[in-house]
């Protein structure tokens, strides 16, 4: 990706004295991170380049007619490379690769062509550190579908993905949100219009839907149990010692959603000729506040119920003057909306002589209610000031509307154009509601809100500029949460106060739950994990592998990543930490019995944990010695990288050099040649059929170091359990890396790893950066780079201090124009 | 509840079979094909792309023989029913699929050059380049006069995450129809999906209301976003273009559906969803396919059956490494002959194809003697990814154009995309050129 990953590359895995390669890498991790330290005397390419480019390029690629239209002969100093950076990064790939120069044609030594790397590239690194700072261009982006989904959630309140129909996203440089890469066609222009229409219906109900009706006979009110009456209208009365039962209050049995009702019931009294008696409405809830009945009012309610009521609100008291069921008089009452109101219940006021027995006899209880079922959506999208005219009211929701979806102030113009379109749907016949739906529909299928628009004033200009706050909350907001900003951002966006709070913000942000995103968008992403959802194994070998444990898999790696993120450990616990996350299906697989890591077979080192027993996930501490902790030791990686009958060292190698530590090797040569056919089939153990393949000399330089670090985990089978042994064969898990390095196993590799630690954050860093910007890296990135890698050795590697260099950094705070 | 439990998929598939055409037939030779479409007209010519990954086992596939007493290699047996109805094409090359020098890579540019003969261009996204694919060129044409321009469909999904073949970004190896040169078109892997898009679930008349504001809410937000172009720059302002083409689509779409006569839902069962097995899902793509021809709702279709580079495993037929890592067999006797029977398998998926084709009966003949369907790789033998000597079919009889049975060996590195444009000829489409195409494909009217 860079250019340092190259000479990294071929620092580490080259062969060369180990000294002279343990300088070299030094030396680059130095260079790289004192950025403006050394300047050194400058590279002299006439003297020491263009030799090469004679004696092996020219030929091809001269002056007269150059192959591919390129020719090398024009570059004769070291500032007449920096002008053609582009084709210099081509000419390295194809050197590198092997690509060039031709088979048929002079070939360089591999010391010759490593000297002529190293030139160009401290030419370009002496460059890059005096060069003016490029933050790079951004095209702009179109929202995924991710970001759709979680935009609409926060935007409208509607949760159900209304993206789940739209075609899949593109990938580039690794992630499904690069702006270059998400292009807009013809089927998902229809799908948006779709959706629209779709998020606005379940959004705003222009008609009100009639209250649901419910009435429940008292005979199956509570308090139930024996001995509550057959009789149709049931009686309650004062008298003191009865029985719950007996004197109630009577109340609704099922609990009912918060809101308006109207209350009715039937009722008459029974009492002593000239007897005032008082029917009392109560609304129990679930907690008490203060409007709840204090102790001496609830003293007024007679009933042994009266306790099993509270905390209620006393609605109201209501004469009751019937005294017979002929006459039996119906009693309604409003009822507003109360906090936590969940059941209804009617008693008796206690008649001021205590000696005096009142009795009511009742037949239901009904609630017509809540009065207004519309989603809050409707209500938080059409709020408005009461007294504005209605004309001031589509102005104020639209505006809020377009201001959230645009993520942006919007002008006055644009405001009025909505509300003429609102009008001109109102004048054809149709409700406010269903006009401001209609506005709304054409927000949504807008560029401004479907791409992340981040306009210029002027487009055209090569001047570096500062993102605004909005610009900067949006892409805050995107990279973290894959979502909108919320109101604080847009808050501290309209002050002005977003930059001197962005470590704060990141702080907070991570915590929010919405953070989650950071882990299945980016992480899963950089893993490659999700590449389990379609890999298939051989059936009848691991016919225990179901989509349970494939999701367990991919759960471990959620969580295992969220508790680096959210704990704010060090990113190197990513790839050593001695904790992990297993339910019943995963600890089984990895022969783990407790939740202090202790095998399931085997001798325990450790006391006893908890057992792990069910399906839910628990944190694990892993033993020193254990062979899991890690990404590296996680099902779903070792799984990914494996073919759906056996292992695959190459595949798991290449993605430690690709994924951890930025370094890919060089891709095959076109057109492999193919393995003489001599009539002798590869014998032995996989890894030693590797090796015999090795024997080709075409294949050896790359495959040493891939397949090295590819053995070492060789003990994990293609689901990531551990086996001794292949088939047959026992499983040599020793390698050496092309430096000497040697190892044996997944628990020394780890080691190796954390000595490689710079190259790691390197990687992460990179591989963030591009996730966070939605863009491929270019050399002009490095500088920036460098900064973060350079904060968090400082900081010891703390995941927020990642996440912070890369919101502060140059690329990600500004622009250039064009 | 009669002791017999019928799957949904044979219940589709009945249905299918019975399919009898709700209006085509009722209407009597062809009237309904298009507004402009005189009593008595010839049947329009329709076009079939499909692509299968990771090349051949070309021993296996070859024939010997070379016109029309050509004989079958173990690959092509289950199109036996059919041989009088294909031509069997060899020795033509997708030239823009190899290297020139961009390094590895050879399963992205297979598939990215397989339509459009072009060279792409090697990016892991940013400024991704190929060139226009030729279903895109005749559904700019043939489209005017269908609801749908074109259908894309597949069997799997973009890929989930990585950049896919060595510094390829995964769109080239997952996407086969470009609309230009810097707009793959995705294709759908859901049948759900397609079916709707095919059949509006929507009575006519709410439909046309339907068409009516989202005509207006289109319009509004292109005046609305003038003011957008100029402030952005070359790449935004390129992106936002890709907006209003798309948008420009849809509205033509909807004037389009006004004008022609409403195409009536089949009486074939809505698809729920992706089925569970591999085959299941190619066949329900097949039948839709059909089904799209046989009520007009497009003219031209392009069907991934597999991504390039699909690494999937065939346990079902008995082939359980993955597909990618076989083809790589390293001339072992044992994986080519694995290797063969996946191809055979997707053979047979063809062969069901172009039997559906040919039981509905049109005007003076069948659909698929007014169809052409080619069907192939990009990839020759998948061990050397080499990209000359493509397995290539062609089937139907394209209206009476092709004259099949046949099998016609031509000079190897004969630019495959010559084919297209003898093929967009027979679409009425007036081209002599697409990507590297030096001139049309002689023969393939006559011996």
């Amino acid at each position: 990706m860079l250019a340092i990953s190259y000479k990294v590359l071929r620092a580490l895995f080259q062969q060369r004295e180990m000294r002279l390669v343990a300088l070299s890498v030094c030396a680059v991790v130095v260079s790289a991170l004192t950025s403006q330290a050394d300047e050194g005397v400058a590279p002299d390419f006439a003297k020491a380049g263009v030799p090469f480019l004679k004696t092996y390029c020219l030929d091809c690629h001269g002056p007269a007619e150059p192959e591919a239209d390129l020719s090398l002969a024009e570059f004769t100093t070291a500032d007449s490379l920096i002008t053609k950076r582009k084709s210099w990064d081509a000419v390295l790939r194809m050197l590198s690769g092997g690509v060039m120069p031709p088979a048929d044609a002079k070939q360089p030594s591999p010391d010759e062509v490593a000297a002529f790397q190293e030139l160009v590239d401290a030419i370009f690194e002496r460059h890059d550190r005096t060069a003016p700072p490029d933050p790079g261009r951004v095209t702009m982006r179109r929202l995924n579908r991710n970001e759709y989904n979680n935009t609409i959630r926060d935007l409208v309140g509607v949760d159900f993905e209304p993206a789940e129909d739209f075609p899949s996203d593109d990938i580039g440089h690794g992630f499904d949100n690069i702006g270059d890469v998400l292009t807009l066609p013809p089927v998902l222009m229809e799908r948006y219009l779709a959706a629209a229409e779709g998020i606005v219906e379940r959004a705003i109900l222009p008609n009100p839907p009639t209250p649901p009706r419910r009435q429940i006979s008292t005979r199956y009110c509570e308090p139930a149990g024996q001995g509550v009456p057959e009789a149709k209208f049931r009686p309650i009365s004062t008298k003191t010692d009865g029985t719950p039962i007996e004197t109630g209050p009577l109340f609704t049995r099922y609990q009912i959603p918060e809101g308006e009702y109207v209350f009715r019931t039937k009722v008459f009294a029974e009492a002593a000729e000239g007897q005032s008696v008082k029917l009392a409405v109560l609304a129990c809830t679930s907690s008490a506040d203060d409007r709840s009945v204090s102790d001496e009012l609830a003293a007024t309610i007679a009933g042994k119920a009266v306790e099993s009521c509270r905390p209620f609100v006393l609605i109201d008291t209501i004469e009751v003057t019937a005294r017979n069921e002929k006459e039996a008089q119906t009693i309604e009452v409003q009822i507003p909306r109360i906090a936590g109101f969940n059941r209804i219940a009617v008693g008796i006021v206690k008649p001021s002589d205590e000696g005096v027995e009142h009795k009511l006899r009742i037949e239901y209880l009904a609630l017509d209610g809540p009065k207004d079922t519309r989603p809050d959506s409707h209500h938080r999208l059409l709020a408005s000031r009461p007294d504005a005219s209605p004309e001031e009211k589509s102005r104020e929701v639209l505006a809020r509307f377009a201001m959230r979806a645009y993520r942006r102030p919007v002008t006055d113009a644009e405001v009025e154009r909505l509300v003429a379109l609102a009008r001109s749907v109102e004048e054809g016949g149709a409700k406010w509601e269903e006009a401001m739906q209609f506005a709304m529909q054409a927000v949504l299928v807008s560029p401004k809100f479907l791409f992340r628009v981040e306009l210029d004033e002027n487009p055209t200009g090569k001047d570096v500029r500062p993102l605004n706050d909005f610009q900067l909350a949006s892409r805050l907001s995107y990279f973290l949460w894959s979502s909108m900003p919320d109101d604080e951002l847009f808050e501290l966006a309209r002050k002005g106060e977003l930059r001197p709070a962005l470590s704060q913000q990141v702080r907070r942000m991570l915590q929010d739950p919405r953070a989650d995103t950071l882990v299945e968008n980016f992480a899963l992403q950089w893993l490659q994990v999700k590449r389990l959802e379609t890999f298939a194994p051989d059936p009848e070998k691991f016919s225990y592998y179901n989509s349970r444990l494939q999701r367990a898999m991919l759960e471990e790696t959620r969580l295992f990543f969220a508790a680096v993120m959210r704990e704010d450990r060090s990113v190197l616990d990513l790839l050593a930490g001695d904790f992990t996350f297993l339910n019943q299906d995963l600890a089984r697989h990895y022969n783990i019995a407790d939740t202090n890591g202790n095998p399931s077979y085997g001798k325990s080192t450790r006391e006893k944990g908890e057992p792990i027993r069910d399906r839910n996930f628990v944190r694990v501490s892993l033993p020193a010695e254990s062979v899991r902790g890690g990404l590296l030791a996680q099902a779903s990686i070792l799984a990914v990288t494996s073919n759906p009958t056996r292992t695959s060292p190459v595949k798991r190698g290449k993605w430690v050099l690709e994924q951890l530590l930025g370094t890919p090797p060089p891709p095959p040569p076109p057109n492999v040649p193919e393995l003489k056919d001599d009539g002798q089939e590869l014998t032995g153990s996989l890894r030693q059929r590797m090796e015999q393949h090795r024997a080709n000399p075409a294949c050896a330089a790359c495959h040493r170091s891939m397949d090295a670090l590819g053995f070492a985990l060789e003990n994990f089978d293609p689901l990531g359990r551990w086996r001794d042994k292949d088939g047959q064969f026992t499983i040599d898990p020793t390698g050496e890396l092309p430096g000497g390095e040697r190892f044996a196993g997944p628990v020394e590799l780890k080691q190796i790893l954390l000595t490689k630690r710079v190259l790691f954050t390197r990687c992460l860093t990179e591989k963030m950066l591009t996730y966070a910007l939605g863009r491929g890296l270019e050399y002009y990135d490095r500088p920036a780079v460098n900064r973060i890698v350079d904060s968090m050795e400082k900081n010891d590697f703390r995941f927020s201090t990642l996440v912070e260099g890369i919101v502060t950094s140059e690329p990600f705070g500004n622009r250039r124009q064009e | 509840m009669f002791g017999r439990t019928i799957s949904r998929r044979q219940t589709l598939r009945g249905l299918g079979v019975s399919l009898s055409l709700p209006w085509l037939e009722a209407m009597g030779p062809v009237t309904g094909w298009a507004e402009d479409t005189k009593p008595g007209q010839a049947a329009p010519n329709r076009m079939a792309l499909l692509y299968v990954p990771n090349g051949k086992n070309m021993v296996d596939w070859t024939p010997d023989v070379q016109g029309s007493e050509f004989d079958l290699k173990p690959i092509m047996k289950p199109l036996a029913p059919h041989k009088e109805k294909m031509l069997v094409l060899t020795g033509l090359a997708a030239d823009g699929a190899n290297s020139h020098g961009d390094g590895g890579g050879d399963h992205a540019r297979a598939l990215a050059a397989f339509l459009t003969g072009a060279h792409p261009r090697k990016t892991d996204g940013t400024d991704i380049r190929n060139g226009i694919s030729v279903d895109q060129i005749a559904a700019s044409v043939a489209g005017s006069q269908t609801r749908l321009p074109s259908l894309e469909i597949g069997c799997e999904g973009g890929s989930m995450s990585g950049n896919c073949d060595s510094g390829y970004s995964c769109v080239y190896s997952s996407t086969m129809a470009w609309k230009s040169a810097t707009q793959p078109l995705p294709k759908e892997v859901n049948p759900k999906v397609v079916f709707e898009r095919m059949f509006s679930s929507l009575p006519n008349a709410k439909r046309e209301q339907r068409d009516a504001r989202r005509k207006s809410i289109l319009d509004f937000v292109r005046e609305d976003s003038k003011e957008l172009t100029g402030k952005l720059g070359a790449n935004d302002a390129r992106k936002l273009d890709e907006y209003f083409t798309s948008l420009r689509d849809i509205e033509l779409r909807i004037d389009r559906a006004a004008k022609l006569p409403p195409v009536e839902t089949p009486d074939f069962a809505a698809p729920a969803g992706v089925p569970s097995t591999y085959e299941e899902h190619l066949q329900l793509m097949c039948d839709l396919m059909v089904l799209a021809f046989q009520t007009d709702v497009t003219r031209v279709c392009s069907f991934v059956l597999a991504n390039e580079g699909s690494n999937r495993s065939y346990s079902f037929i008995d082939v359980k490494e993955g597909h990618h890592e076989l083809s790589h067999h390293g001339n072992n006797e044992d994986k080519k002959a694995k290797i063969a029977k996946i191809n055979t398998f997707h053979t047979t998926q063809l062969a069901y194809l172009l039997e559906k084709l040919s039981s509905v009966q049109e005007g003076d003949g069948t659909l698929l003697d007014h169809c052409m369907v080619a069907y192939g790789s990009g990839n020759s033998d998948g061990n050397r990814h080499n990209h000359d000597d493509l397995p290539i079919i062609v089937a139907g009889g394209g209206c009476g154009t092709l004259s099949t049975g046949r099998h016609l060996k031509y000079r190897n590195g004969t630019p495959l995309s010559n084919l297209w444009v003898s093929m967009l000829n027979r679409m009425e489409v007036n081209m002599d050129r697409i990507g590297d195409s030096s001139g049309a494909l002689p023969g393939l009217a006559s011996s």
